[in-house]
């Protein structure tokens, strides 16, 4: 039974399992044995979401406003991590432009006219970097979105069940 | 040169009031490029009848009912892309000017990204022509085509000032959006409301975090009890690492079309891959 067709290479969701395969290979490299302390877990439970998190904000690149918006924050927060003072600098100033476009959008209260304000700003909030949007591309960028994390539930599982055999 | 314009402009009219379905159009558009090639940006005429742009499309279609259902198939099909479908911003505010100096018939459609050809809902409203007197009453027509320029024409007893008018645009944008998203999202119906709607896919969304969160711990979960029963030795470790990688990316693609049968269809492949 050998399927002749090939799943497009460049496809979304070849790019995100090559990505998320290498940085899990990665993190279980560098730590060999771990102890089974919660800490230890947890740590690497981060480590794992954050990986999954990115491979999949690089394999969308700069295309969609979701991906730029995450891509910032987990350079920033990355930055904070790793050099506490140039963290200071580059997170501050990077945080301080985020939450200063968050707060001039929140506090001017997008009324769009259409009405649907509550759960717009819910959305808003689920959605990486959806405090700088208009309904209009809200919506859009939540379909991507939606897209993009199916993507992901997808290959996590079947990573998952390969892991637990 | 405008006494010829301003007439060969008025002359197609006749036929869209004696004939309102869509052969007329047809007639129109075939009349159109014949009677305008003396168009010129004075008068704009190719933003009022958009169908000169595009007639070598509507020639080459044979009935309008066709293309639309099958435009709306495609939107269907591809509103996952989820591309920006309506560009021009712009263009409304210029046929707002561009109706209060000349004060003329416009064609209301939807605007698609020239790169590909997704659907832009065009409806063509008719509106009673002032310098005309009492004509038949308006139709509305929706004829689907790709198009570059949004054109909002008003409709009888409707508000006519370009607010009103980038209003409607928006609204008819944000209505198409969230047709795409009912589509994707499963559970939501089209009986039900906007705010419903979006409270479906808040929770949607909602739970596809979660349960990316759930399986980054069960692939904790994995790894360590996986590192815990290896073998010790570290370079036998990662080329067996490296070896099942390779493996699953393979399965994985082999999978990807079987579809998200989920685990049925995992177990099958599996009694087949070489392990």
């Amino acid at each position: 039974m050998n399927n002749p067709h090939r799943l497009n290479p460049t496809s979304l969701k070849s790019r995100f399992t090559t990505r998320f395969l290498r940085a899990l290979t990665k993190i279980r490299a560098q730590k060999p044995i771990s102890s089974s302390s919660p800490t230890e877990i947890f740590r690497r439970y981060r480590r794992i979401k954050v990986a999954a998190d990115k491979s999949m904000a690089y394999s969308v690149r700069s295309r969609r406003i979701w991906s730029r918006a995450m891509l910032c924050k987990l350079r920033s927060r990355s930055y904070r991590r790793q050099d506490p003072c140039s963290g200071r600098r580059s997170g501050k100033t990077n945080q301080a432009i985020m939450k200063k476009s968050s707060n001039e959008n929140t506090t001017t209260r997008r009324e769009d006219g259409v009405g649907f304000v509550e759960e717009a700003d819910e959305l808003r909030q689920l959605v990486p970097g959806g405090e700088t949007m208009n309904l209009c591309n809200l919506l859009d960028e939540t379909a991507h979105y939606i897209k993009c994390l199916t993507t992901q539930v997808q290959v996590m599982k079947k990573i998952a069940d390969f892991y637990s055999f | 040169m405008a006494d010829f314009s301003a007439q060969s402009y008025r002359q197609p009219f006749p036929f869209l009031d004696i004939d309102p379905t869509m052969e007329s159009l047809t007639q129109f558009a075939e009349l159109n490029p014949q009677s305008f090639i003396l168009d010129n940006s004075a008068f704009n005429f190719q933003t009022f009848f958009p169908l000169s742009i595009n007639d070598s499309l509507l020639s080459n279609q044979a009935s309008q009912g066709e293309t639309m259902s099958g435009f709306i198939h495609n939107s269907n099909q591809s509103s996952v892309s989820a591309q920006p479908i309506f560009s021009a911003k712009t263009e409304v505010e210029e046929i707002s000017n561009k109706r209060k100096a000349l004060d003329i018939l416009e064609s209301s459609s939807g605007n698609s990204s020239s790169s590909s050809p997704q659907v832009s809902e065009t409806g063509i409203k008719r509106r009673n022509n002032s310098g005309k007197g009492k004509r038949a009453k308006s139709n509305e027509k929706e004829m689907e085509k790709p198009k570059e320029v949004v054109h909002v024409r008003a409709r009888r007893g409707q508000a006519t000032d370009s607010h009103s008018l980038a209003e409607r645009v928006r609204r008819g944008k944000i209505n198409e959006r969230l047709r795409c998203l009912q589509d994707i999202v499963p559970g939501c119906y089209k009986t039900m409301g906007m705010a419903l709607m979006l409270d479906e896919i808040i929770n949607y969304v909602q739970s596809l975090q979660n349960q990316v969160e759930f399986l980054s711990m069960k692939l904790t979960a994995a790894s360590t009890y996986y590192d815990f029963n290896s073998e010790s030795d570290a370079m036998e470790r990662m080329q067996r690492e490296k070896a099942e990688e390779a493996k699953e990316l393979e399965r994985l693609m082999r999978e990807g079309y079987v579809g998200i049968g989920g685990v049925a269809c995992f177990h099958s492949s599996s009694t087949y891959g070489p392990l």
